[in-house]
């Protein structure tokens, strides 16, 4: 494009900005502008004020107990499941005890352990991110000690796109594990650290509308799960496996 | 798939979006009683495509059908409320052809800080469906603007604009009310 940029466009840029659309070099380009120029100014400020607006006047709503009902009827909580679980337990214990095959035990629990990484992180969505919300490293890997064996290593990730939101404890098996969460835009990624299995070091699986991606590191297996897509995460992991380790 | 394995997905696909495909239809309906109509047909709607599902973004293909069938709903029960979408895309040709965003005044933040729940619920529903929506979707729900513009199908260039011009309307209307 060569014609010069309509007053509109500025101010079209001024809310993307604010929506966290920009990349780096178009935000810097728009926060120069907005210091130089008044009316682009005022705009973010009228943006900013009406957020806080919104955000302060119309707090979400829970949804109605009687429509939580209504919904849950569609799809009840099936009594078979504990046969199926049991009939699956079963044809586990024909193969093992047949002496096949350990790695179909390791291939199992991966899946396992993908369900419930992905169920926590759906329960964590519904009722609360977080057991301790800060965005300071240093407040929440302290969290940790004193409730289980080993805290997780915390980096910031801040610059990278991916804040830290908090951190909980899942359980996993029967397994307390310290659960990160980081948050880029509006999704949240749960990143859980349970201790490793011999498996593959890098894996992606998706399940049910949520992206998984699993990584070793020593004797400690992440993973990280959102509805982010594919590549964000990816892209999450590698930042958050390359962060010099904290102090 | 099986039904049960319909249900399960559905556990996981669509329930954990309760709360914002509610949200949503309150916006979209104006209020709450609606809003449970619409919510209890989109999910039975979601229930019966559930094993059509195959995207990565579950809430955004939750509130796409939230949105679909809010307006499918207002349709037959509350034709009053819909602009027709010819009337948008108009007014925003319009627009675009002068070039300005003609919703001043542009008030102070400090008025803006002053309005009150009620007077800024009314300034949202009185912005025509599309503009609130898209408000709705980000300020409200949070979406980045690509999701945005797959739940209401149209181009994020689109997105962008009314998002601006929803939120100017804000101002201007919060302004004129505000003492």
């Amino acid at each position: 494009m060569t014609e010069p940029p309509r007053a509109d466009d500025s101010l079209l840029l001024v809310h993307a900005y604010l929506d966290g659309e920009l990349d780096a070099a178009r935000a810097l380009e728009v926060e120069r502008r907005i210091a130089s120029e008044p009316a682009l100014a005022a705009e973010r400020d009228r943006v900013a004020a009406l957020r806080r607006l919104v955000h302060e006047r119309l707090p979400p709503e829970a949804v109605p107990a009687g429509l939580a009902a209504r919904v849950e009827r569609l799809a009840p909580l099936r009594r078979e499941s504990s046969w199926r679980a049991l009939a699956a337990s079963v044809a586990l214990a024909a193969v093992l005890g047949s002496g096949v095959t350990w790695f179909a035990l390791r291939a199992d629990q991966t899946d396992a352990v993908a369900d419930q990484v992905v169920a926590s992180h759906i329960r964590a969505l519904m009722v609360q991110a977080t057991d301790v919300n800060s965005s300071d490293r240093h407040t929440v890997k302290p969290w940790f000690n004193g409730r289980i064996p080993q805290a997780p290593r915390v980096v910031d990730l801040t610059h990278e796109g991916f804040p830290l939101v908090g951190g909980r404890i899942d359980v996993i098996g029967r397994t307390p594990v310290p659960t990160l969460v980081y948050r880029h835009r509006q999704h949240l990624i749960s990143l859980v650290a349970v201790p490793a299995t011999a498996e593959p070091p890098w894996q992606h699986r998706a399940s049910d509308g949520y992206n998984l991606v699993r990584w070793r590191d020593g004797d400690v297996a992440y993973w990280a799960v959102s509805d982010l897509g594919a590549g964000d995460l990816d892209r999450f992991a590698q930042a958050f496996r390359t962060a010099p380790s904290e102090q | 798939m099986s039904r049960d394995g319909d249900k399960e997905r559905f556990r996981t696909v669509v329930v954990p979006h309760l709360a914002d495909a509610y949200a949503l239809a309150r916006w979209l309906t104006g209020n709450r009683a609606d809003a449970e109509d619409v919510v209890q047909d989109a999910c039975l709607r979601a229930f019966r495509a559930i094993g059509g599902f195959a995207g990565v973004n579950a809430r955004a293909w939750v509130l796409t059908i939230v949105r679909h069938t809010a307006y499918t709903w207002l349709g037959k029960n509350r034709p009053a409320c819909l602009i027709p979408v010819e009337d948008v895309s108009a007014l925003e040709e319009e627009q675009a052809r002068h070039g300005t965003m003609p919703d001043a005044p542009t008030p102070e933040t400090a008025l803006l800080a002053k309005a009150d729940a009620a007077r800024l619920e009314a300034a949202l529903l009185a912005l025509a469906p599309a503009f609130r929506e898209t408000f709705v979707l980000r300020e409200i729900q949070g979406l980045d603007y690509r999701e945005i513009a797959t739940v209401t199908a149209v181009p994020v260039g689109t997105v962008m604009s009314r998002l601006a011009r929803a939120r100017r309307q804000l101002f201007a209307a919060i302004a004129q009310d505000t003492p």
